[in-house]
């Protein structure tokens, strides 16, 4: 494939004491494409998330994201050179309003002091309007935008995980990694977030995709990857996914009914 | 819009020694419940906005007192000069301690900053020499600012209410603000904010450090007013009352705080009628507003204002609509 990788993930090993969560995977993830990764509970999906963004330290391996290496980073960094994601178990800032919650995914892009923002200079009242301004936006994307002023413990849970992504959204990242954003969603909230899916990529944002939902993944995904026990089973786009016999063994069972 | 609040509480400040005058209630309990604000809006945006705990307040807002103490008796500095002082000497121990004692959570936070708070108050009774130790310091010279001498309980009603609505005003710019939402977001989930690029332990060491420029500031104030300190003053008892009037207020609410500071103060001098029961009093009625408003007198007391109010307007548009038929 000639398009640059944005992601480039090799040897990637975690340990938790004598367990290895994750033994040795690589992988390599075009610009601009959906990828997602796939595999039974416990297989490593959310661990290899913990460590794209910073919360983990691999025991060894390497992460390349667009020419810089991310190992040794903390998160905030990481999240500096443009990784932004959503959490598995909702990670909302429920003490904020929507609106609110969605202008600190913009943090990085403003400037704003703990002193300037004290003394309200006008400089702040500009930058306050910018970030209501790119929230306002993100919300726009996710469809969110009549919730903006309601606090985001109010909401429903599909709602909430939608905040989340325009919350990730206002960060404007090249790299989105989205943690079981269908888990808890009925049929309806699930075919809206594939709709919202594509059109963030359509936005030129990068998706990495940790999904149960296999028509789900099979319709939105462009590439996938299977991970069980912690290491790769197999690499592909979906059609060649779902007729792998080694992947059906291990995790699809015997029901590959889906729509291709 | 935003500052309506702000407006409300500035216009009560200004009005109560015109309506009330020579009222020793005002100019003097107003001045105590003023810098009790000062030192529970700095406290609030680190206990109330950040969800970090701290019980040894107290040490800032002696430190602030001390220097003001020590740099006018003993060296002969203007009174300015001495607060700004105290400002750095709280400021600089709150940014060197902030780190180690904020990588802390929940009980553990709490034990570290108790014991911090400890060892200044430690510190204010056993360096005699520069402190006075048990006894204190006495004839701190009068605030001079720009050539005007604050003297009388007047006017010092009138600085500490100033200095006061600076505070409230600095802390409603802070919250509303990218560091103030960071600062908030840290409470809410500190994996997310780190996830959304914000420096969490950063954040955590600059909000200490500005809580403790709030207490030192308030410190300053209060060596002045009183002409007196003594370690008593900022013992470990004022560091849990300082954290009582944050929570029974209303955390994460400036004019929760800024009332809970208010109520506190006049609690304590509407119950000194009852000697003996005081502090029974006292606890059961803390205890009384915790069982029945948890989310503090402020939060509690304006739901209660709301419901009140639609309750009259509902029975005033059925009045009306009965008068219609």
């Amino acid at each position: 494939m000639g398009t640059p990788h944005l992601l480039t993930v090799e040897g990637l090993e975690q340990s938790f004491g004598g367990v290895m969560a994750l033994a040795g995977i690589s992988f390599q993830t075009p610009e601009n494409l959906i990828y997602a990764i796939i595999g039974p509970n416990g297989a490593g999906k959310t661990t290899l998330f913990n460590i794209l963004c910073g919360f983990y330290q691999p025991t060894a391996g390497s992460l390349r994201f667009n020419g810089h290496e991310l190992r040794g980073l903390p998160p905030h960094r990481i999240a500096a050179l443009g990784v932004a994601r959503t959490f598995q178990n909702l990670q909302l800032f429920f003490n904020m309003t929507v609106l609110e919650n969605v202008m600190v995914g913009g943090h990085l892009r403003a400037k704003t002091g703990l002193l300037a923002a004290a003394l309200r200079l006008s400089r702040v009242r500009r930058e306050e309007q910018q970030l209501r301004q790119w929230a306002g936006e993100a919300l726009e994307l996710c469809e969110l935008a009549n919730r903006a002023e309601q606090p985001a413990g109010a909401l429903p849970y599909g709602l909430m995980k939608r905040v989340e992504i325009a919350r990730a959204l206002a960060a404007k990242p090249r790299l989105l990694l989205l943690d079981e954003p269908a888990a808890g969603l009925n049929d309806t909230e699930t075919m809206a977030l594939r709709d919202l899916i594509q059109r963030i990529r359509a936005a030129g944002v990068t998706v990495l995709l940790v999904e149960h939902h296999m028509p789900l993944v099979m319709s939105v995904s462009d590439r996938l990857l299977v991970l069980d026990y912690g290491s790769v089973l197999a690499e592909g786009a979906p059609t060649d996914i779902q007729a792998d016999p080694r992947v059906i063994a291990a995790y699809l069972g015997g029901a590959v009914q889906y729509a291709v | 819009m935003r500052l309506v609040g702000f407006y409300i509480f500035a216009a009560i400040a200004a009005l109560l020694p015109v309506l009330f005058p020579n009222n020793y209630f005002v100019t003097v309990v107003g001045a105590s419940a003023g810098l009790h604000v000062i030192l529970a809006v700095g406290l609030n945006l680190l206990i109330g906005y950040t969800g970090q705990i701290s019980l040894g307040h107290a040490a800032f807002f002696g430190m602030g007192a001390y220097a003001s103490a020590i740099m006018t008796t003993r060296f002969g500095w203007p009174g300015w000069l001495a607060m700004v002082a105290g400002l750095l000497v709280a400021g600089s121990i709150a940014w060197l301690f902030a780190r180690p004692i904020l990588r802390l959570r929940g009980h553990y936070l709490a034990m570290a900053t108790l014991g911090f708070g400890i060892i200044i108050h430690v510190i204010m009774v056993q360096a005699m020499q520069w402190t006075g130790g048990p006894d204190g310091l006495a004839g701190i010279p009068p605030l001079n600012l720009l050539g005007w001498t604050i003297e009388g309980d007047e006017q010092w009603y009138g600085v500490i209410a100033a200095a006061m609505l600076l505070t409230i005003w600095l802390s409603l710019n802070i919250v509303d603000s990218r560091m103030g939402r960071a600062l908030r977001a840290v409470r809410g989930s500190e994996f997310a904010a780190q996830m959304m690029g914000i420096d969490t332990a950063s954040a955590k060491t600059q909000v200490f450090v500005i809580s403790a420029l709030f207490a030192a500031f308030a410190g300053s104030l209060f060596a002045h007013q009183q002409a007196f300190v003594s370690p008593d003053s900022f013992n470990l008892m004022i560091s849990v009352e300082l954290v009582t009037m944050v929570v029974l207020g209303g955390m994460a609410s400036t004019f929760g705080a800024a009332c809970g500071a208010i109520a506190l103060t006049l609690l304590h001098q509407g119950l000194v009628v009852f000697e003996d029961y005081e502090m029974l009093i006292h606890g059961a009625l803390l205890m009384a507003v915790m069982i029945f408003m948890p989310q503090g007198l402020f939060v509690g007391l304006s739901q209660v204002a709301r419901r009140v109010w639609t309750h009259f307007r509902g029975r005033s548009t059925q009045c009306a609509e009965s008068i219609g038929k």
